[in-house]
């Protein structure tokens, strides 16, 4: 259990479990020195699940909207790194993860549009911003 | 693609800020304070683009988002009231029962995550070295063409004309999809803000709803009339 634990936070924590009890500290500052792909995609995936707490817990649905766009932004992270990453393996031209992030950050602007439009209609009608006041279509 | 020297001092410095920024976002009670905390949280990851060598993009980031949608966020957190929530008379977390379900799943979800992340780096690691070398030295070929900017103390990259090029090479037709997607948007928000005197003024209410309305307030009907 415990190297189980070891082997699934290696690449956020490593830092601090792995390589210290398997190797010297100094490997661990070496590799903190030298952040890689994998990096980028740990702080993508930890932005990603602190928006997806923001959507789950809060109840004020402009701070929800606001989480949304933590999701879109750590997807437009690991697409950003992984076009990088394909240029550095080889692909020198590689921009389709650049391109797409544009697309992501028109459909989020489209979508904050919408939404706070929705938000505003809501509000004039119900007069309340919590979306567990908000429940006309359950019954 | 590994950083090192100062790159790596500012990709640590600006990941744990957009991180903390983030956790702040979600856990402030103040909303104002929540979209102030998402701004400095989507300028860090803009940070992080840079050295990704995407400046095109942090650049659209920082234009778009920060200068354009968080203001959209604060004139809508303007134009509701969220007094209580600020002066702590409403709880700003769902019930106990939910937040704990969410935390857990939330927990498991970054489990899964880092586990696939851990697992699916091991493939990124088989490179094909021979295709790295070619591209290595492609890319210090094109290093030494780039134009001096006009200090000497560095160089003009040509990134943003590559991508420019290729999004109108490869990517017309989703381009214009966006567009007509970004006016459906406009319409949309303008049709779903309007207030009910606005939509008696060009006979879009329903007429029930005009007659009740009409009744406390008569300037509702008055535009209806004038039509």
């Amino acid at each position: 259990m415990h190297f189980f634990m070891l082997k699934l936070f290696s690449p956020a924590f490593g830092l601090l479990f792995q390589e210290a009890t398997s190797e010297p500290m100094h490997t661990a500052w070496e590799k903190a020195q030298h952040p890689d792909l994998s990096r980028f995609l740990v702080i993508g995936a930890l932005l990603f699940i602190i928006g997806v707490a923001g959507v789950l817990t809060r109840r004020n649905i402009i701070v929800i909207f606001m989480s949304i766009e933590l999701i879109l932004n750590a997807a437009n992270l690991n697409f950003i790194a992984l076009s990088r990453y394909l240029q550095e393996t080889g692909n020198v031209n590689a921009v389709a993860g650049q391109i797409f992030a544009v697309f992501v950050i028109v459909v989020a602007a489209a979508e904050a549009a919408i939404g706070l439009g929705i938000v505003i209609a809501l509000y004039r009608n119900k007069e309340t911003i919590w979306v567990d006041e908000i429940d006309i279509l359950k019954w | 693609m590994i950083l090192s020297g100062w790159e790596a001092v500012f990709f640590w410095v600006f990941s744990i800020a957009a991180i903390f920024a983030g956790l702040l976002t979600v856990m402030a009670r103040n909303t104002i304070h929540s979209a102030l905390f998402l701004i400095s949280s989507l300028v860090s990851v803009a940070a992080l683009f840079i050295l990704l060598q995407a400046e095109f993009i942090a650049g659209v980031q920082i234009l778009v988002y920060v200068g354009g949608v968080m203001v959209l966020f604060l004139f809508v957190i303007m134009l509701v009231n969220v007094g209580e929530e600020e002066r702590g008379q409403e709880e700003i977390f769902n019930r106990k029962r939910q937040v704990t379900t969410s935390v857990i799943f939330c927990g498991l979800l970054a489990a899964g995550l880092l586990y696939a992340i851990n697992e699916g780096y091991k493939g990124f690691l088989k490179r094909d070295e021979v295709k790295i070398q070619a591209g290595t030295a492609e890319r210090q070929a094109r290093e030494q063409r780039m134009a001096t900017a006009a200090t000497g103390s560095s160089r003009i990259t040509r990134e943003t004309e590559r991508v420019g090029g290729s999004l109108y090479r490869f990517a017309s037709l989703p381009f214009e999809i966006a567009s007509v997607l970004l006016l459906v948007a406009i319409i949309g928000s303008v049709m779903l803000a309007r207030t009910l005197k606005q939509e008696a003024a060009v006979d879009d209410a329903a007429p029930d709803e005009l007659q009740q309305e009409a009744a406390h307030d008569p300037e509702v009907l008055e535009a209806h009339n004038t039509l």
